[in-house]
Parts: structure tokens; C-alpha cells; sequence
């Protein structure tokens, strides 16, 4: 099952995603990355109807691409987040709505400060501390509330995370193996390994 | 009697419920005699009960019908469920706790439930799913695990008792029993914990959770298990699974129960009120660190802002 | 599984002395799940108008900023606020627009309306998903807690009361009856507006 989880900490988010992409009960490719950056200081998680979910990702982030190339700015991370929770919400009343569930996170340069928001295809948004999709989330949401600490190290966000991803090994039948996990923080976005 | 041809046509329920009599029927070749008053009990010490039907031509799927609300939220019977309960074995012995809220759609209809069900001293049985057919059986359980008693002159050992139950359940699969319950208690053998269902599913464990926040107590519960936690610890960790399950699932909460069975027996430990160990934590208790479990408490003054 | 139910939440207002209250539970779940303690339902519309959105989140979201895009505009067009009446016709012809497909969201206005005189009138009202209004004056309910909230303010309403007592008696009514649905909860906000000032508290509601 898709699972994906993002975490914030001090001055930085972390966002992880499986890397499976299944079509019925066969799993098509386990090393897809599904964790796009948006931005220099900009990361979005996608899950959800496969076609629609890369879709989607791609027209958000050449959208706010071209925000950047007209304006020579970037988008604040809420303001990214307001325009994407829209473009769903936009898309949920048309004859094909976009089913895509995001973690977005960014690191708001002027205000030297880390965001993550919740989305789902829906277009409900919600700004959190922490954030899951997918059925992992029934794992990893109450372990969250017990270890997640809003100043930790990158070294203990780490952790955390990792916690989660063992949780959601033990627990969950239909188990990802493995994760993208990418960061966000004042000097950008980068991929690292857990 | 029945006749023949209700004895074995497998639609009638009428034969069902003879066959789930035959499986559950150990003492046939005892009369009421031997046993003298039943204390009310009428025909429980005999057996299995028997039960009035609808006379409908397919009593289960009525009853489905009528009650099923996860098919039809407008259906008229709304059986109460949604629950958190675990229990897990440790060195110490096991730690039974569940939460107290019943739930009948989405109206709360009890926030003090009991759904730790004292079987005997030395046994525990855990309530989730139809609350009226765990209350039941259990408590019949609890007849024959006495009857046993005075049968063996010896206590009977927790696998028997949940095997009991197990096969008694089995017996009516099929016509609506929802129950899936931890059978707990210290034995011969020692602690031990039986996880039953009425699917007939019975399983020895060392931990388990069961309810529709299960999920999120397993999340708190797998965490800070190891079978070398104190009596404190173990406690503890019974009590902040509760409330994490009691804080995100909407169906559960209102208070915990905790229990602790040793090799004396079960002991209660407490009722903790959720609401209070969010704001609070759980009080001056044996285990606890004194600090609210309550994420935005626990956080308070901290940010990720650079600084 | 109604769509109403989707993301839980509840809304309440009611009428005193020269002031009005509005408050609401602060729970976004998605079912069962709690998402979220701090989602904001009831949003300012003019410095004595609040309008609470309980029903589907994205659609509060939506609805929000449709509010608020409108109200400017008529506040431009008109250079002048915005009364609570004229803003309760517009929530209501907002949503009747979209009659054969509609915003999953039942809206509460509470306000004070100027009278001639230069003085305040309390107003609430509250309307269905598509827009139909029902002003009374006593109290408004909306959300998946209104029957449970229906039967306490009942209980516990009465006419004329101050805005500290008003305070006290909107607190008591939502608090009680979230308590009693499992989608409602997390905690509370009340908002009371008087003529010169807005009382706004966050109440430690249960969080189970």
C-alpha cells in the first residue's frame, strides 16, 4: 500500500515516500521516486491514482516554475500550498477530477522558517507539525504524537522517521520496502539515505 | 425434537444453533441433579442456551439487514461498537487496558463502559465488537471455567478457557456474533494472553490490539515493548497506548481501564480519565513522568523557526 | 457514509443583550481519524459579522475565500461594510448558485446590524447546503453535532443575557453536546461580538 510520511524540525522538513508504483496486485517498479522538489526550497510527497498523481505533480511544478520565471521570486511555501489546495479543489467539481493526495514542505526563506502542509485530493489542507497518507498514517500518526519533537536535530528527525517506517514494516499487511527520503531546509532540497 | 430433516438442512438456523450445541456440549451425561440449585442460570450450566429466531425464512441475513450499518447508516438497530483494548506479557506478568467509550453511529453513548470482564481471579477477558455478546459469553465462560474448577479440583489453564470460547463462537459463525477479545491471565505456564475472535480465530500471543484503534495503540504499544519492563514501565506504556488510541481514533476514548495480572491474580490498577492525561498526563501514578501526554503540551515553547 | 460526516466538525450561535456569540469545535478528521486540533471554521467577515462553515473542509476552505473575494468587493462597489442581512442573502445566493452540485457546507452568520438610530441589533442566522435561510431568535446549530447541540441549548438558552453570561452559556452548549459526537471536539473556539469589542477564547475542550 502507498505510504507516505513528512516530518518538520528544527529549521528543516523531512518528507518520505515509498518507491513502489503497483498496477493490481503486481508491483510494476519499486524504485519510483515519488517525492518531487517544486522549488529550490520546496518539496511535495504524491500519492494516489497512478497517471493522475504524476500528472498533477508535473503541472504544479511547471506552474510554479513559471510563477518564477515571470515574478524572478519564488512562491512562499503557503502560498504554493494555497494555490495547489485550489487546483484541486477546482478539480474535484470537473468531469475528471485529479485523485492525488500531497505532503508539502518548504523551508520559508525571509521568515527563516520550516513548513509542512497536509493535502488531500479533496483539496482539505491543513498546516502540521507532522503529516501521513495512506494507511501507514493509522501507524504512524499516534507514534508521531508520542516522539515527534518540533526542535529535533536532523539526526533525530531522522529517527523518528525511522521509527515510523519500521512501525509501518511491523504492522501493515502490504508493507513498502523501501523510501525516498528527501529534505528541506535553508540551503535546499536534498535526497538522503536512511 | 427436531426431525430428521431439520437436523440436517443447512439452511435452517434451527440446525445451526443444534449444531453449535453439539460442539459446546461436554456435560450431557450430567444431570441437573448433580449440580443442584443453578442459581438462576436456568439451562446455562447445560450446555449451550438456546436463542429465539425471527421467523423469517433466512434469520441471519435479516438480522444483517436490520443491523449492518456499515451497509445501510439508516438502518434502525445500531449495534454499539468501536473500541481500543490491548494486552501484552512482559516479565511482570500481563497488562490488560482498554478504553470506556461505546459508540452508536457517531452518538457517544457511553463514555464509562467496562470492557475488561472479570472472568474469575485469575482470568481476564477484554470486550470488543458487540458489547452485549462479549458481556455474554464471557460471563457464561466464566460459569464453566468455575465448573471446571469443581469438576478438576485445578484451575483451568488460560488456552483451555479461551479454547472454550474459541469453538463456542465457531459454533454460531455465520449469524452475526461480533466479538474479537484477548483472553488473559497466569496459569501453570505462566502469563499468558489468547486472542480470540468470532470468526473463530484463536491465537497465542505476547501482544496484542484489538478495536478500531488498534492501530494506533499498536503504534505506541510496538515502540516501547520489550519483555524486560518493569511493572512501572509496563503500566505506563498500557496507559499512554490507550490515550494515543483515545486522541486520534474518533471511536475511542473517554477513559482507560488498566489491569495487571501477576501470579496471585489480576489486580486493578486504575481508571484514568483521556481528556485529563492529554492536559495533564496520567497523575501521581507508579511509572508515569509526571508530564502531559497531549503533543501540543508536551511541545509547548518549542519551534522549528531558525533561530 | 454521508459527506457531511467526511471531516467532522460543528457550529453553534446564539443571541444575548446586545451582543451575539458564535463558536465551534476545532477537529478536522477524515472519519474516524483526527487530522488535525487547530482547523478554524468560523472566520471574520466585517469587524461584527462572523461566519462559521461547518461541513466538508476543502469546501470551508473554498467558501472562505469566495466570502471574502465577495465582501470586498462589495465593500468597494458600495464604500460602506457590509449589514449581517444583506451578507446572509449573499451567503444564500452564493450556494444556490451551485444547486445541482453543490457546496457540502451549512453556514452560521451571527452579527449586529446597525439600526436606524445608530444603535445594535443582534442578528444570527444560519442556512442549508443550498442556500436556504432561517433566521431565528434564539439559536442557530449546524454541523454533525446540531442534534446533540439542538437538544442542550435548548436546555440552556434563555433571552437577554450579557456577554460574559452568554459566554458561559454558548461554552456549556458546545462543549456538552461535542462531547456527546464523536466527529466533533479537539477543542473549541467562541467568538463574542458586542458593539464595541470581540471577545474571542479558546476553550480546553476534550481531546479524545
Amino acid at each position: 500500500m502507498e505510504t507516505s510520511f513528512a516530518l518538520t524540525g528544527k529549521g528543516y522538513v523531512i518528507i518520505a515516500s515509498d518507491t513502489t508504483a503497483a498496477r493490481s496486485i503486481v508491483k510494476m517498479k519499486i524504485d519510483e521516486d515519488k517525492v518531487k522538489a517544486l522549488g529550490p526550497h520546496l518539496l511535495m510527497a504524491h500519492s494516489g491514482e497512478p497517471g493522475d498523481t504524476l500528472q498533477f505533480a508535473e503541472y504544479v511544478e511547471r506552474n510554479i516554475r513559471l510563477y518564477n520565471i515571470r515574478h524572478n521570486y519564488s512562491l512562499s511555501p503557503s502560498a504554493a500550498a494555497s494555490w495547489v489546495r485550489r487546483s484541486l479543489a477546482e478539480s474535484l467539481r470537473s468531469r475528471h477530477p485529479y485523485s492525488v493526495n500531497l505532503l508539502l514542505g518548504g523551508y520559508d526563506v525571509p521568515a527563516k522558517e520550516p513548513h509542512l502542509y497536509w493535502i488531500d485530493y479533496l483539496g482539505t489542507m491543513s498546516e502540521v507539525p507532522f503529516g501521513a497518507h495512506g494507511y501507514g498514517s493509522y501507524f504512524a500518526l499516534s507514534l508521531l504524537d508520542r516522539y515527534h519533537n518540533p526542535d529535533a536535530s536532523l539526526e533525530e528527525g531522522i529517527a523518528t522517521l525511522k521509527r515510523c517506517i519500521d512501525e509501518v514494516a511491523k504492522r501493515l499487511i502490504v508493507s513498502p520496502s523501501k523510501y525516498t527520503v528527501k529534505v528541506v531546509d535553508k540551503d535546499g532540497v536534498r535526497e538522503i539515505e536512511v | 425434537m427436531n426431525t430428521f430433516a431439520s437436523r440436517f438442512s443447512s439452511t435452517s438456523a434451527g440446525a445451526e444453533l443444534s449444531k453449535a450445541k453439539a460442539i459446546a456440549m461436554e456435560d450431557d451425561d450430567f444431570s441437573d441433579a448433580s449440580w443442584g440449585s443453578e442459581a438462576g442460570y436456568g439451562s446455562l450450566a447445560k450446555g449451550v442456551p438456546t436463542f429465539s429466531i425471527p421467523s423469517v425464512a433466512d434469520p441471519t441475513a435479516f438480522l444483517r439487514l436490520h443491523t449492518d450499518d456499515s451497509s445501510d447508516p439508516n438502518c434502525r438497530i445500531k449495534i454499539q461498537h468501536g473500541t481500543t483494548t490491548l494486552a501484552f506479557r512482559f516479565k511482570g506478568g500481563v497488562i490488560v487496558a482498554v478504553d470506556s467509550r461505546a459508540t452508536a453511529g457517531s452518538y457517544v453513548a457511553s463514555g464509562t463502559v467496562k470492557k475488561v470482564i472479570e472472568i474469575n481471579p485469575y482470568l481476564l477477558g477484554t470486550m470488543a465488537g458487540g458489547a452485549a455478546d462479549c458481556q455474554y459469553w464471557e460471563t457464561y465462560l466464566g460459569i464453566h471455567c468455575r465448573l471446571h474448577e469443581l469438576r478438576n479440583r485445578e484451575r483451568i489453564s488460560v488456552s483451555a478457557a479461551s479454547k472454550y470460547l474459541s469453538n463456542l463462537v465457531y459454533g454460531y459463525k455465520g449469524m452475526g456474533l461480533s466479538m474479537g477479545t484477548m483472553i488473559c491471565g497466569w496459569d501453570k505456564t505462566g502469563p499468558a494472553i489468547f486472542y480470540v475472535d468470532s470468526d473463530g480465530t484463536r491465537l497465542k500471543g505476547d501482544l496484542f490490539s484489538v478495536g478500531s484503534g488498534s492501530t494506533f495503540a499498536y503504534g505506541v504499544l510496538d515502540q516501547g515493548y520489550h519483555w524486560d519492563l518493569s511493572d512501572e514501565e509496563a503500566q505506563e506504556l498500557g496507559r499512554r497506548s490507550i490515550y494515543a488510541a483515545g486522541h486520534r481514533d474518533a471511536f475511542s476514548g473517554n477513559t482507560c481501564n488498566l489491569y495487571h495480572v501477576k501470579e496471585d491474580g489480576w489486580k486493578f490498577i486504575g481508571n484514568y480519565d483521556v481528556s485529563k492525561m492529554h492536559y495533564e498526563g496520567p497523575g501521581d501514578v507508579p511509572g508515569s513522568a509526571g508530564v502531559a501526554y497531549g503533543y501540543d503540551i508536551r511541545v509547548e515553547g518549542r519551534s522549528s523557526a531558525d533561530s | 457514509m454521508s459527506i457531511m460526516e467526511y471531516n467532522g466538525g460543528s457550529v453553534i450561535a446564539m443571541v444575548g443583550k446586545e451582543c451575539v456569540a458564535i463558536a465551534s469545535d476545532l477537529r478536522l478528521g477524515n472519519q474516524a481519524l483526527g487530522i488535525s486540533s487547530n482547523f478554524q471554521k468560523i472566520f471574520p467577515v466585517t469587524d461584527r459579522i462572523y461566519l462559521g462553515l461547518p461541513g466538508l473542509a476543502t469546501d470551508v476552505t473554498t467558501l472562505q475565500e469566495l466570502f471574502r473575494f465577495r465582501v470586498n468587493m462589495y465593500t468597494i462597489k458600495e464604500e460602506r461594510e457590509i449589514q449581517p442581512e444583506t451578507f446572509a442573502h449573499l451567503v444564500s445566493s452564493t450556494l444556490y448558485e451551485r444547486r445541482f452540485g453543490p457546496y457540502f457546507i451549512e453556514p452560521v452568520i451571527a452579527g449586529l446590524s446597525q439600526t436606524p438610530s445608530g444603535g445594535f441589533k443582534p442578528f444570527i442566522a444560519a442556512t442549508d447546503l443550498i442556500g436556504c435561510l432561517n433566521f431565528a431568535k434564539d439559536f442557530v446549530v449546524a454541523g454533525t453535532a446540531s442534534s446533540k447541540l439542538f437538544g442542550v441549548a435548548e436546555g440552556l438558552w434563555e433571552p437577554d443575557l450579557e456577554p460574559e453570561d452568554l459566554f458561559e452559556t454558548i461554552s456549556q452548549t458546545l462543549m456538552n453536546a461535542v462531547d456527546r459526537d464523536a466527529y466533533s471536539g479537539w477543542g473549541c473556539v467562541v467568538h463574542v461580538i458586542t458593539k464595541d469589542k470581540i471577545i474571542t477564547r479558546t476553550l480546553k475542550g476534550r481531546m479524545d
